[in-house]
Parts: C-alpha cells; sequence; structure tokens
C-alpha cells in the first residue's frame, strides 16, 4: 500500500457525521463523492463532488454509510444493485436493526453482494473530524485490507485508526456506548455526582459483556476503543447528542422534545427496548438496560435510582 | 461381539508397511471422455503430490528463520506425540525425531532445506490417497447387497445375484434436494459437499446417494483412526478418500493437508468435509464449523483466478439426517461428561461393533426414508446463491462475477487472510442453511415433547439433575399424541415458509404412527430406550436420550410450541441451540 495512493472514495448521508467524512478524506487528496437525498442542496465541501444519484459509485474502492440504521437497508439495496464483490462499504452507524439485534453489516450482506464490509466506531466526532483536531477510531472488519483503506481514507496526521476483526462486537460496542452515553447524560442531567457515574458505567460494562456473546460479540472487544475508549469520550463531555438527549430527559423534558434539541436520530432509545427484551428472553441478567428503557419510557429519576440501588451488591 | 483383532488391531497394516492395500495393476486404466474427474486421479497423483510438497517447501523456505521454525515445530509436535503413543510407529520413527531436535542448531542451510523437503513429502504421501476404478464398480453393486445381507441375513441367497438389494437400499434411503441442478454443476465447476456430520456412516450413505442420484464421487479426508481395519481401509484408500491423522499436530502436517485439497480443487475434484469436524455429539446442528479445508476451496478458487483458470467452485450445504443414530448412546454420553471435549476421537463405539451394525440395520430395516440426505442449494465461495447455469446471483437477483471478490485494484490477487476472512462468512452462512436444510423425523418430534414435559416437571433443575429423573415423567399416549401432531403441523407450516424441511412420514402419517415409528424404532435397539411403553402412557426413560434426538430442532423450540404452559420450557430448551 502506498500512502501517496489516491482512492476513490463514496459517502452516503449528507448528516454532520457523513460531510465530516467527505471533508477529511477530501483533505487526504482523494476523490470523494457524496450521496445525499438532498443533493446539490447540500453545502458545497471543497474537493467533494455532491450527487443525489448512485452513479459513479460502482467506482469508489471504499464507500462510507453514515445513515441512520433505519434508512440503511433501504439505501444499502438500492446502492447494492450496481455493485459487486470488489466493493468495500463501512458503516457508521451506533444502530443494531430489529427484534433480532440484527448488527448492520449482516443486513449489509444480506441486501448487497458486497463482503468486504467494514463498521466504523469509537470516540471519533463530526467536529473533530471537520476541525482536524486530534483523535482516534475503530474499524472492525475481518478485512485486513479494508482497514488498510479506512486509514488510508481518513487517518493520518490527525485521526489514529486501529482495527479490530471483531466487527460484530466493534458494532455491538458502538450500539451499548450510544445508550450508555444518554445514560450518562441523564445522570447529569438529575445532578448525578462522578462516583455514582463511575459505578453506573463499570456495571453498565459488566453487563454489556454478559450480553455480547448472545449476539456473536467477543466481550473484549467492548475494553477497546469502541467501548470503553468511547465512554471514556463521553464522560470527559464530547457533547455528543446522546447526552444532550439524555441530559434534557433528565432536566424533566419530554422524550420528544429532548430528541428535538439533540438534533439527531438517537439510536440508544430504540436499542434500550430490544436489548432489555432479548436479554429476558435469554434469561439474562440486564439490570442497567431495563432500568434506562423505564427512564426512557417516564420512569421517575429517584425511582430509577431506588431501583439500581436496591439491588444486591455482590463480588465484581 | 467384536471385530475378529486380527481386522482390528493393527497387524495387517504393519503386515503392508503401514501403507493401505492396493490391487496391482498391469495394464494403466485409460478414463473414458465421459468419466468423472476423479478417475483421472491416478494419472495425475505422483503430479498432485509433487506440487503439494513443492508450495510448501517454497514457502517455508523463504528464509532461515522460518525454515527453522517449521522443523522444530514438526520434531517437538512429533516427538510429543510418538513418546506418548509407544507403539510400532514410535519405536520406527521416534529416533529420527530426536535427531532432528538435537541436529536443526547445527544444519547447514542445504541440509535443513533437504530435511523440510524430506518431511513435507512423507506427509504428502501418507496423506495422498487413491483412486482404483475397479474397486468404485465393485462396491457400487456391492455395498448395497452387503447392507442388505446384513438386514435379513436369511434373504441372502435371493437379493444377492437380483437388483433386490438396490431397491431396499433405495426405498431406506431418501436423497432430496437440488440433485438435477449438481449433476449440471459438476460439469462446469468443482463441487465441495459440506454436510452436516451425526455417524461415521455418514461418508457411506452419502457416497450411496451421490451413486443414486447419479453424481459423481468426491474425495474426502478420513480419519486415520478408521484406516487401522484393513477392509474398510482398503476401500477408504481405493475410493479416493485421503488419510487425515489427527493426531499429528504438527502446523506442516495441517499445511500438507490444506494444500493437497486446495491442489484437488484446483484441479477440478469434487470434494467433501464435514464442517464440523466431528461428529455432533451432542446432535445439535453445528454452529461452529472448523474451516481450515473450507478455506483450502476459496484459496483454490483465488489462485486460480491469479492463473487466469475461471473454474467455478461451488459448496453445497447438505444434511444427513437419521431417524435413528448408529452411535447415539455413546455420542451423547461423551458430550455429557466434557460437552464434547473428552475424546475427539472415539474408536470403540457402536461403529466398531458389528452386532450394533446389525442390530442397527435390522431395527430401520423395514421404514421408508430411515435416513434422508438432502443437498442443499449451492453456494459460491462467498455465499451467493446460483442459478441453473452456475452463475452467482446478487440479492437484487442480477447475475455478478464471483471473481470480482478476489480483484484488487481491478487486478486478481491471491490474499489468504482475506480469503480467511471470506471463508469465515461462508461458515456463517453454513450454519444458516444447515438449520434451513435440516430434514426433522419422527424421532426428534417425540423426543422433543417428551423433553419439554421433563424441562415443565423440572423447574429450576440444571441439566445434570433433570437427566437423573429416569421414569417419573409420564405423558398419556393420546397426548402425545396430540401434542406430537400440534409441532407437526406447525413444522409443516414452517417447511413451507422455507425455515425447515420434515420427513415424507410427517407429511403422510397420522400423529399416532409418528409416534409409534418412533418407539418401534428406539425400542430394542438403544441399551438405554428414550421411553418406555406403558400401554396408557409413554413414560420417558432416558432423559439423556431424549435430550439427543430432541437436539436436532432444539433451536425451533421457541418457534413451535404452541401451548401457553410449554412457553417457557421450550425457551429454556431453545437457548441451547441458539446460533448466536
Amino acid at each position: 500500500m502506498s500512502a501517496a495512493r489516491t482512492m476513490q472514495i463514496g459517502v452516503l448521508g449528507g448528516g454532520g457525521f457523513g460531510r465530516a467524512i467527505a471533508r477529511a478524506c477530501a483533505r487526504n487528496g482523494h476523490e470523494v463523492t457524496l450521496w445525499s437525498r438532498r443533493g446539490k442542496q447540500l453545502p458545497a465541501i471543497e474537493g467533494v463532488r455532491i450527487t443525489d444519484a448512485f452513479a459513479g459509485f460502482e467506482r469508489a474502492e471504499v464507500s462510507f454509510l453514515a445513515v441512520p440504521s433505519p434508512y440503511v437497508e433501504d439505501l444499502a439495496r438500492e446502492l447494492g444493485a450496481g455493485l459487486d464483490g470488489r466493493h468495500q462499504l463501512v458503516h457508521v452507524s451506533r444502530g443494531l436493526i430489529g427484534e433480532e439485534l440484527e448488527p448492520i453489516s449482516e443486513a449489509l450482506r444480506r441486501v448487497t453482494p458486497c463482503r468486504r464490509l467494514g463498521a466504523l466506531a469509537g470516540p471519533l466526532v463530526s467536529e473533530a473530524l471537520e476541525a482536524g483536531s486530534p483523535s482516534g477510531a475503530i474499524v472492525g472488519t475481518r478485512f485486513p485490507e479494508l482497514a488498510d483503506g479506512v486509514r488510508l481514507a481518513l487517518g493520518g496526521e490527525y485521526v489514529r485508526v486501529y482495527d479490530s476483526r471483531d466487527i460484530i462486537g466493534v458494532e455491538f460496542a458502538s450500539a451499548m456506548v450510544g445508550l450508555l452515553a444518554l445514560g450518562v447524560g441523564y445522570g447529569l442531567g438529575v445532578g448525578a455526582g462522578p462516583a455514582a457515574l463511575a459505578v453506573f458505567l463499570t456495571r453498565a460494562l459488566r453487563e454489556a459483556g454478559r450480553l455480547a456473546p448472545s449476539l456473536g460479540a467477543d466481550p473484549a472487544t467492548l475494553l477497546g476503543l469502541a467501548g470503553y475508549g468511547d465512554l471514556l469520550a463521553v464522560v470527559a463531555g464530547d457533547e455528543r447528542p446522546e447526552t444532550r438527549l439524555g441530559r434534557a430527559m433528565g432536566q424533566g423534558a419530554s422524550l420528544e422534545a429532548a430528541a428535538t434539541n439533540a438534533g439527531a436520530h438517537i439510536e440508544g432509545v430504540q436499542i434500550a427496548r430490544r436489548l432489555s427484551a432479548h436479554a429476558k428472553r435469554l434469561r439474562l441478567e440486564a439490570p442497567i438496560t431495563d432500568t434506562l428503557l423505564a427512564v426512557i419510557e417516564g420512569m421517575p429519576a429517584a425511582q430509577a435510582m431506588r431501583a439500581l440501588m436496591a439491588r444486591d451488591a455482590g463480588t465484581e | 461381539m467384536k471385530l475378529p483383532k486380527f481386522l482390528r488391531s493393527n497387524a495387517v497394516s504393519k503386515f503392508i508397511g503401514g501403507q493401505p492395500m492396493r490391487l496391482p495393476r498391469l495394464k494403466p486404466y485409460v478414463p473414458k471422455p465421459d468419466d468423472p474427474t476423479i478417475f483421472w486421479f491416478n494419472s495425475e497423483r505422483k503430479d498432485i503430490v509433487r506440487e503439494v510438497v513443492d508450495r510448501i517447501t517454497a514457502r517455508h523456505t523463504v528464509d532461515r528463520r522460518r525454515m527453522e521454525l517449521a522443523l522444530n515445530d514438526a520434531a517437538f509436535h512429533e516427538t510429543r506425540r510418538l513418546e506418548s503413543q509407544k507403539d510400532a510407529e514410535a519405536a520406527e520413527s521416534l529416533g529420527y525425531w530426536r535427531g532432528l531436535m538435537r541436529r536443526i542448531a547445527r544444519m547447514s542451510d542445504d541440509e535443513k532445506r533437504d530435511a523440510l523437503r524430506d518431511i513435507v513429502s512423507r506427509m504428502g504421501h501418507d496423506v495422498a490417497g487413491n483412486f482404483d476404478p475397479r474397486v468404485y464398480a465393485f462396491s457400487k453393486h456391492a455395498v448395497p447387497r452387503l447392507l442388505t445381507g446384513v438386514m435379513r441375513p436369511s434373504s441372502l441367497p435371493e437379493v444377492m445375484p437380483s437388483g433386490e438389494s438396490e431397491t431396499v437400499i433405495e426405498r431406506l434411503l431418501r436423497v432430496e434436494g437440488e440433485v438435477e441442478l449438481l449433476r449440471r454443476l459438476e460439469k462446469k465447476g468443482t463441487l465441495v459437499y459440506v454436510p452436516t456430520h451425526s455417524s461415521n456412516l455418514d461418508s457411506i450413505v452419502l457416497g450411496r446417494a451421490l451413486e443414486v442420484g447419479h453424481l459423481s464421487p468426491v474425495i474426502y479426508g478420513a480419519g486415520k483412526n478408521l484406516f487401522t481395519n484393513p477392509i474398510i481401509s482398503f476401500f477408504m484408500h481405493n475410493l479416493g478418500a485421503y488419510r487425515v491423522d489427527r493426531r499429528v499436530q504438527a502446523s506442516l502436517y495441517k499445511e500438507v493437508l490444506k494444500q493437497y485439497s486446495q491442489v484437488m480443487i484446483e484441479r477440478g475434484y469434487h470434494s467433501l468435509f464435514f464442517p464440523g469436524g466431528t461428529r455432533s455429539r451432542s446432535n445439535l446442528l453445528e454452529t461452529k464449523l472448523k474451516l481450515g479445508l473450507a478455506g483450502s476451496a476459496v484459496n483454490a478458487f483465488a489462485n486460480n483466478r491469479v492463473n487466469g483458470v475461471d473454474r467455478d467452485v461451488w459448496f453445497v450445504p447438505t444434511t444427513i439426517n437419521y431417524e435413528l443414530v448408529l452411535e447415539a448412546e455413546t455420542l451423547i454420553e461423551d458430550w455429557l461428561k466434557a460437552e464434547g471435549k473428552a475424546r475427539y476421537i472415539i474408536d470403540d463405539d457402536e461403529f466398531s461393533r458389528v452386532d450394533r451394525w446389525v442390530a442397527f440395520f435390522r431395527k430401520i430395516m423395514g421404514l421408508e426414508a430411515a435416513c434422508v440426505i438432502r443437498f442443499g442449494t449451492p453456494v459460491d465461495c462467498f455465499g451467493n446463491p446460483v442459478d441453473g447455469e452456475g452463475r452467482s446471483l446478487a440479492p437484487s437477483g442480477g447475475t455478478i462475477d464471483p471473481g470480482s471478490y478476489v480483484l484488487r485494484q481491478g487486478k486478481p490477487v491471491f490474499d489468504p487472510a482475506r480469503d480467511a476472512a471470506y471463508t469465515k462468512d461462508l461458515g456463517d452462512s453454513l450454519v444458516r442453511r444447515f438449520r434451513e436444510e435440516t430434514v426433522l423425523m419422527a424421532t426428534n418430534l417425540v423426543a422433543h415433547v417428551l423433553w419439554r414435559r421433563v424441562v415443565m416437571a423440572t423447574p429450576g433443575l440444571d441439566l445434570f439433575a433433570r437427566l437423573r429423573v429416569r421414569g417419573e415423567v409420564s405423558l398419556p399416549r393420546e397426548e402425545l399424541e396430540r401434542e406430537v401432531g400440534a409441532l407437526r403441523d406447525k413444522l409443516v407450516q414452517m417447511e413451507s415458509q422455507g425455515l425447515t424441511r420434515v420427513n415424507t412420514s410427517l407429511h403422510d402419517d397420522t400423529p399416532a404412527e409418528l409416534v409409534a415409528r418412533a418407539l418401534e424404532v428406539w425400542n430394542g435397539y438403544h441399551t438405554r430406550s428414550p421411553t418406555t411403553d406403558l400401554g396408557e402412557d409413554i413414560a420417558a426413560d432416558d432423559p439423556s436420550m431424549l435430550l439427543y434426538y430432541q437436539n436436532r430442532l432444539a433451536p425451533l423450540a421457541p418457534d413451535v410450541v404452541t401451548e401457553e404452559a410449554h412457553v417457557e420450557a421450550a425457551r429454556e430448551i431453545g437457548v441451547v441451540g441458539a446460533i448466536r
């Protein structure tokens, strides 16, 4: 792999993260096409071709899918009709699909002929990408060449891109962090102190470790950039939409009002309900997920806190 | 009754120098144009082994460190194995390996290279099979007759010269699925059959199923333990089976096996792997596949593309489904002992006992479709289904070039790391396909209904406590029949949605007949019977056997439950066999 190689890169999704990826790739000297349903109505980005058609994406070596999970499947199906085995797809979603909590990568495998798939996760946020401030990410993929491609596309002076073979683990960790960021925001909103947040997150990671194998994920992946690393960024105050939504709810806003305030599609809200049902189905203990679900559904903060604090504390 | 000692021991194989026997040939067989690829094998055998040896030697002799590592690894593992084996092979070879271990550090590069080539060459010759068209022609006619003879010794004089034996076997063995498509595809590319594995009979019945379906014979790796019986060894060796010695841990040996398989597939030899690696001890469908050999098929496809050879490779997910499993008792016992890790190689089970064979075949003899082989829709190396012409199909319905999966920046490249990732993906899709292609039998249904009752009657108990509940749970026959009927209806409905398959008897028989069929099959064959017929009631007698037979449909348990009171137990059962 030559560092100077110019790649054709596709980005799908004109939201904040999609635009930031397009800008970062263009800054690295690649030829970037950004697709959005809004097409040319999007503000221009230097060095990026913006379009509302899929024509030309068959030339893209790597395409990033940066749309919320409910839209990924339909979009990928449409896009995939023009692709084949040579194309690499990387999604950035924090979602898991349907009641079965299907990882997005599996849905991509189902609806497209592409097999070289990856999931981008970790503490990388659009603001850092846009501004070119130091940050890092992890790409989950079974394909070393895809990891190299993402590194070449996005990595460089400001962004360190690590990789993990446990793509499902990365997707699960990313989804869990989406949910837990909401919990952290909520805790901050109701005035929980550092110790309460520390206990909450540590036990939440342990809970995620119990759930991970049931979804085909390796619990160890939770301790890397996709899980623990990303949570540290949440706690350090990266002010992501999930945290904003949780804080607004903690301060008494309704879910709808808080979601509007957060200004982005929050995957964690849906994940809580499905994950809680999944754990019940498999008889796995998931008190934190259950409590977060109850909070989302309107349980008062004091009651939620009591529910968690009243549990027996055992050996770690 | 066991096999006579001279057939069980290594005495004969020692006499013939440890190599399986071959028939003498004065004149080489010249294959006819419409003979299957494997008929060419003997003329290519030497060349194939040489290619395997060349490739592996070249890979390891690029630098001194790599060469030393391979030699050290082989010497270490072989010394350790032979020291614990303490048999004739140890007496013969241990000295060589110990000597090598001592010498490696002092050897020149040329000596190391020679030693490595010599080791790989010996391994290659040990692995490589043989194909004798005369043995093939003989076994094609003899196997059904012999099996019929085992089942009905009194009728032997009449059936031996006639064709009746074929009819008996064909009634017993049902072959279904994509047989016609496979017949077309085997002429266009290479087929790799990947079946579920329940019994040592699998390779025999699969071989017969290929004959019944007029499909070409295949090559496959057979455990070296099966070669210790010289008669079985003779047939296996001369019908293209290659020898896999699972005791050998040296990484060079594993490379030889994979490379042998890769070269064979590159050259168009249809192959068979049991991706579960060993017989399913629990009778659960395989969820964790050993993909080393499947990977060799993906590598073969990629390597051919790199060399400009446009030969497709298709995987055929296949399920082998038995009403009665010959080795059920040993297998479940082994699983329960250490959840399958106790004995990877079992060489003293029902398969090695003639009396169990006779009892087994007599039991299933009168049954129609007591064993169902189902050939599923073939997929390319990347999990895409194929059309009638073998073209890979994308989810959009259009065709795609499988060669596109091995392109990098527009050129086909060989990349083992990439192909390992494809193989892992393929393994995941095979696991799902096994579930869809499994054919459920009456014994699976009856066992499931009774096991569900055992679970309901023992809330909160763990598996082992449950297995001690012998004969305490019983069910009025009518109730059992009603529940089996409801389960059958649900499964038939799921079959129409493509979620699973059921045996023909499930369509044709009444619930009472299904229950009777299962009880009749079990009773008198298994020494630990799953059920006892008390007249009005049926008692769950040996829960471990019920568990074994019901495990085939365990993952479906939550989907097939129809009564509210059974839901909780069904969920608990379903957790055991879940895919993810």
